[in-house]
């Protein structure tokens, strides 16, 4: 999936944080805070087409059901297509 | 009880509190340059006449990437980029491009002269969250009065043209003998352009440049700083909102302020040493740039054991037992560094800190009297 915005991820005290740079700033001036499943996906992000690819990975990791995984994960790509960020 | 702090994202809060339970520095001030085009008679940093030396001692660019790296493995996400002035320093973009790909999110401390042509250019392609520019007058005489330079067109014409650009831009206002009669005026300004402006009237005194000149600044008295905030409240409250604060601060209750500040208590309240640390032009770490103790050498013990020492050594402050227990502690603005630049010591009181709050409470309270007042006749 393509990234629309310049985002770098940092690590703090077992917190993932995007934070925005380069032209990105003019329409972000904030910190964005990713949970766990969140970091996950957003790793995979650039690797992978479609929800299910990203469900597949999610399964291979993380000891969940398949229906699960996928309402996260498209709770989240949503979080992202609000933001404007894919 | 936590004080109230204005305008701050919660993600910051929460950050420097997981910050400070955890001792991690996740703010940095990065004090690039001592040298200034200008010279203000107050300034803790800039020594006039003395930019060629200062140019000497000052750190490489290679050596300011080399911290900025170990501060961003240490937790280090907020960075403030400060001088003197940051933009004379010619291989300024080279570290903030730099601390940029690191991942830091940065604000920068400007008095705004330079910003225009390249430099402006460069800024508006990657800018920063926020830059804090100082206005150090309402009108040309004024400005060159205070800081030296007739810049005054120009600083106007590079806020204006940064804000027009779409950066978050901000004012300081730093209220000494020399602008004082400009307060209004600069307000105005700020309120014209659109911008926030936060003025402060209380200056510390420059220990960093002479270490004998405990209490001493270019400054004005503890009773006039008082009148200008009093001033600067009046400006920027609406009619209920300065009587409630002048009410509370004569209750002696809590208020809202925007300084960097904790509680007052036995120890450091605020987040200097304890989430957040200070790099000086010269390689020292402080944990606030007003407070030069406890120091330590990161170009000589790296930064993580730097970090430790001050983190460790701030826990140890007191600070005077009769700030803790003082009714009016509400309303006062004293820190360590305050305690340390006025006094020498962490623990003995801030006459001039005391003297101003005192002013301050009871010519708030005068205002808001003869404001009322002059309700009723109208
Ligand atoms: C040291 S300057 C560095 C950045 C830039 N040169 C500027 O003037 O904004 C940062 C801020 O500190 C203020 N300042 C200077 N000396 C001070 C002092 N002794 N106490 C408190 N603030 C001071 C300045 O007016 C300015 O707003
Ligand atoms: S412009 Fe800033 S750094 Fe320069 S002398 Fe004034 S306060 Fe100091
Ligand atoms: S008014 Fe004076 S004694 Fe009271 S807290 Fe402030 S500095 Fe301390």
């Amino acid at each position: 999936m393509n990234i629309k915005k310049e985002l770098i991820k940092r690590e703090f005290a077992g917190e993932a944080i995007l934070v925005p740079v380069g032209k990105t700033v003019y329409d972000s001036k904030g910190l964005f805070v990713l949970n766990e499943l969140g970091n996950f996906i957003w790793d995979i992000l650039l690797d992978v087409e479609t929800t299910d690819d990203i469900v597949k990975r999610i399964l291979e990791e993380y000891d969940t059901t398949e229906e699960e995984a996928t309402k996260d994960t498209e709770e989240f790509l949503e979080k992202l297509r609000t933001l404007e960020i894919i | 009880m936590v004080r109230k702090r204005s305008e701050e994202p919660r993600i910051v809060t929460y950050l420097h509190n997981k910050a400070g339970k955890l001792g991690l520095p996740v703010g940095a001030t990065f004090e690039l340059t001592s040298r200034c085009n200008f010279d203000c008679p107050m300034c803790y940093v800039h020594q006039c006449g003395k930019n060629a030396e200062a140019r000497k001692r000052e750190l490489t660019t290679e050596q300011w990437i080399d911290i900025a790296r170990q501060a961003r493995e240490k937790g280090t996400i907020f960075a403030l980029l400060t001088g003197g002035e940051p933009f004379l320093r010619e291989d300024f973009f080279e570290i903030y491009s730099a601390m940029k790909k690191m991942g830091f999110y940065i604000s920068i401390n400007s008095n705004g002269s330079l910003i225009d042509g390249e430099i402006r250019r460069k800024l508006l392609e990657d800018p920063p969250f926020r830059i804090n520019i100082s206005l150090y007058g309402g009108c040309a005489e004024t400005y060159k009065n205070m800081c030296g330079t007739p810049m005054y067109e120009k600083v106007l014409e590079n806020i204006k043209a940064l804000k027009a650009a779409g950066v978050d831009v901000s004012l300081n206002v730093s209220i000494t003998p020399y602008n004082k009669q400009d307060t209004e005026k600069i307000f105005n300004i700020a309120s014209e352009i659109g911008v926030v402006a936060k003025a402060v009237s209380y200056m510390y005194p420059p220990i960093r440049i002479n270490g004998e000149k405990f209490g001493e600044n270019a400054r004005l008295t503890p009773k006039e700083a008082a009148e200008y905030t009093v001033r600067w409240d009046l400006l920027r409250f609406s009619d209920e909102e300065f009587e409630m604060r002048a009410k509370s601060m004569r209750e002696f209750a809590d208020i809202e302020r925007d300084e960097c500040l904790g509680d007052i208590s036995e120890g450091v309240g605020c987040r200097a040493g304890k989430s957040s640390l200070w790099l000086t032009w010269d390689g020292k770490m402080y944990p606030c740039g007003m407070m030069p103790k406890p120091v330590a050498y990161p170009l000589e013990v790296g930064f993580e054991k730097a970090w430790e020492y001050v983190n460790t050594e701030v826990k140890k402050i007191r600070l005077p037992s009769k700030c803790a227990s003082c009714p009016k502690k509400n309303a006062c603005f004293s820190c360590a560094a305050v305690c340390y630049t006025e006094t020498g010591a962490f623990d003995r009181v801030p006459t001039y800190v005391c003297e101003q709050v005192d002013e301050t409470i009871s010519q708030m309270w005068d205002a808001y009297v003869s404001k009322s007042k002059k309700e009723v006749i109208e």
